[in-house]
């Protein structure tokens, strides 16, 4: 209930904070440009449609989760309503949660939002909805969903422009982490190898919930890794968020 | 005091819950990043890449780390490019690499590997997809070229395309010209002239062959570059003189039905002036039963 409370609050206020109507802006802008670069081709260009429109609203969705996400604690705390708020019957981890849910809320808000421009685009050239674009739409929210709780974690213990900073490298961590793959390939066995394994099981794999250029494509999807990606996920979303009250739970605000 | 050792009793339970929930959360996507890792995806490598217009508009888009995104696009060309289950990696050859060209004129690598890369995939694809080794193979003289227009001061494109027309190709006419090219760049290694030469002889030009040896024994600095000049001469020589007398060979057959028994027998029924010397005096080997004609001794064994 209380984190329900908290959450409709942060919901609230992100929704008028006008850097997330100047992101939407930019990403929708983004979507309709597609169509203009479509007419620079040669060839597929509802293929560059579906590339652009699918990449701005990851790209958008990412920086409003992070932009957003990353001053939501540190607010509270800069404005000492954080006082107010821990002075009632609440649970930090509550609090994190909360917010946390608010974020989410609205960036679904924003995801859906994108999605009905991009479809409509693409409806546009094509007379017909593609169901499978939702899917890859589907896998970047839950991206978000995931920097969302990183942005928070940053925000729980670092200032909004350093937390920005950890949690875009975060992000391009995640989508660079398949370098560790091929550098494993061709490190010989030892101490350097082991080191290198345990850093690409800890690291983040964002390209998990890529999906945009098989369904652009059209190529199947091996079943299994819908389920295998929507846990991981879950599971990498439940620990930073535990990390995020574990540092919370302990912070001193006097 | 009661509340107090309650309150701490709760906050050390959570926080034994929270770091459990941390371990479990931790082991879980770490199996279920093993396990994603094992479903194979299908996936089209360098997809989104071919659809980048060029490299000329691309460097305005790399705020000033043009150079970096060459590198970047390199290492991923040659990870790409060593992934032989990509079975159509060689289509797009000349799009990507003319990419990382645009973007660092003068990044010499990719105009040598790509070029490289490019007589490979002709030479796996000459069997089942001849259109494509051809493609494949013109890539390859396109990148050069490039990397010559480029580094006009690099010897090492025109010789290398020299290289690929001489010996992959076969086309003498385009290696003489690459090998010309190569020649007038400051700093050529003087063998490249040698190459011509061979070329021209390969290519069947034999009188412009025997003039250029003749030149390059006449202008040779050391006594082995005089050797090399004197048995490619020799070659020559044979080659011309050889040709000549299997003419007559041929002329005598028609005349008389059967092969003469020694070459004086060509002199002797007019269809030569003279039985020709190899270049050290010394007389062709002669087979009457079979009617051919060749040196005693092995140019490159004088």
């Amino acid at each position: 209930m209380k984190i329900r409370a908290i959450a409709g609050i942060t919901f609230k206020e992100a929704k008028r904070d006008r850097v997330l109507y100047l992101l939407f802006f930019f990403a929708a802008l983004g979507i309709v440009a597609s169509r203009v670069l479509a007419l620079l081709t040669v060839g597929d260009r509802i293929k560059i449609i579906k590339d652009v429109g699918l990449a701005s609203i990851s790209l958008f969705g990412v920086l409003m989760a992070i932009l957003i996400g990353t001053g939501l604690v540190y607010k509270e705390i800069d404005k000492k309503t954080i006082f107010t708020l821990l002075a009632k019957p609440l649970h930090r981890a509550e609090f994190i949660l909360g917010k946390f849910l608010g974020l989410v809320m609205t960036l679904f808000v924003m995801t859906l939002t994108m999605s009905i421009i991009f479809l409509a685009i693409v409806f546009a050239h094509t007379l017909r909805i593609e169901g499978a674009l939702l899917v890859a739409v589907a896998y970047i929210f839950l991206e978000l969903v995931l920097i969302t709780a990183v942005a928070i974690l940053f925000s729980s213990f670092s200032t909004p422009i350093l937390s920005s900073l950890f949690a875009l490298g975060f992000y391009l961590i995640g989508h660079l982490s398949w370098g560790l793959e091929l550098i494993l390939k061709k490190m010989a066995p030892g101490a350097g190898r082991t080191f290198v394994r345990a850093l690409y099981t800890v690291l983040p794999d964002l390209e998990n919930f890529n999906f945009k250029t098989e369904v652009v494509h059209g190529l199947a999807i091996p079943p299994a890794i819908y389920l295998s990606s929507f846990v991981y996920g879950l599971c990498y979303t439940v620990f930073i968020l535990a990390l995020a009250i574990l540092i919370f739970r302990r912070r001193d605000f006097i | 005091m009661a509340m107090a050792k309650t309150s701490f009793a709760n906050r050390r339970r959570g926080t034994l819950l929270l770091i459990g929930l941390l371990v479990a959360s931790a082991a879980g996507f770490s199996a279920l990043k093993a396990a994603t890792d094992r479903i194979a995806r299908k996936k089209i490598p360098g997809s989104s890449i071919i659809y980048i217009p060029s490299g000329k508009f691309l460097k305005h888009a790399t705020f000033g780390y043009r150079a970096l995104a060459a590198d970047a696009i390199y290492l991923w060309a040659i990870q790409y490019y060593s992934t032989p289950a990509i079975d159509d990696r060689f289509d797009h050859l000349d799009h990507i690499f003319a990419i990382i060209n645009e973007l660092d004129l003068r990044f010499q690598d990719p105009y040598e590997i790509g070029a490289m890369i490019a007589v490979q995939g002709a030479l796996e694809l000459r069997a089942e997809r001849p259109e494509q080794a051809a493609k494949a193979m013109r890539d390859a003289f396109t990148i050069l070229d490039r990397g010559a227009a480029n580094n006009p001061d690099q010897w090492v494109y025109p010789f290398n395309a020299g290289h690929i027309a001489l010996i992959n190709l076969r086309d003498y006419a385009l290696a003489e010209k690459y090998f010309e090219q190569c020649m007038k760049i400051p700093g050529a290694p003087e063998f490249v002239e040698r190459l011509r030469a061979n070329a021209i002889f390969k290519k069947g030009d034999l009188q412009t062959s025997w003039e250029t040896w003749l030149d390059i024994y006449n202008r040779a600095p050391d006594e082995r570059t005089k050797k090399i000049a004197s048995n490619h001469l020799y070659r020559v020589k044979a080659t011309i003189d050889r040709g000549a007398l299997e003419k007559a060979l041929a002329e005598y057959r028609q005349r008389s039905g059967r092969l003469p028994s020694d070459l004086a027998a060509l002199v002797r029924t007019g269809l030569l002036r003279e039985v020709p010397k190899d270049l050290d005096g010394k007389d062709y080997v002669y087979d009457p039963a079979t009617g051919s004609v060749k040196t005693g001794i092995s140019p490159w064994r004088r």
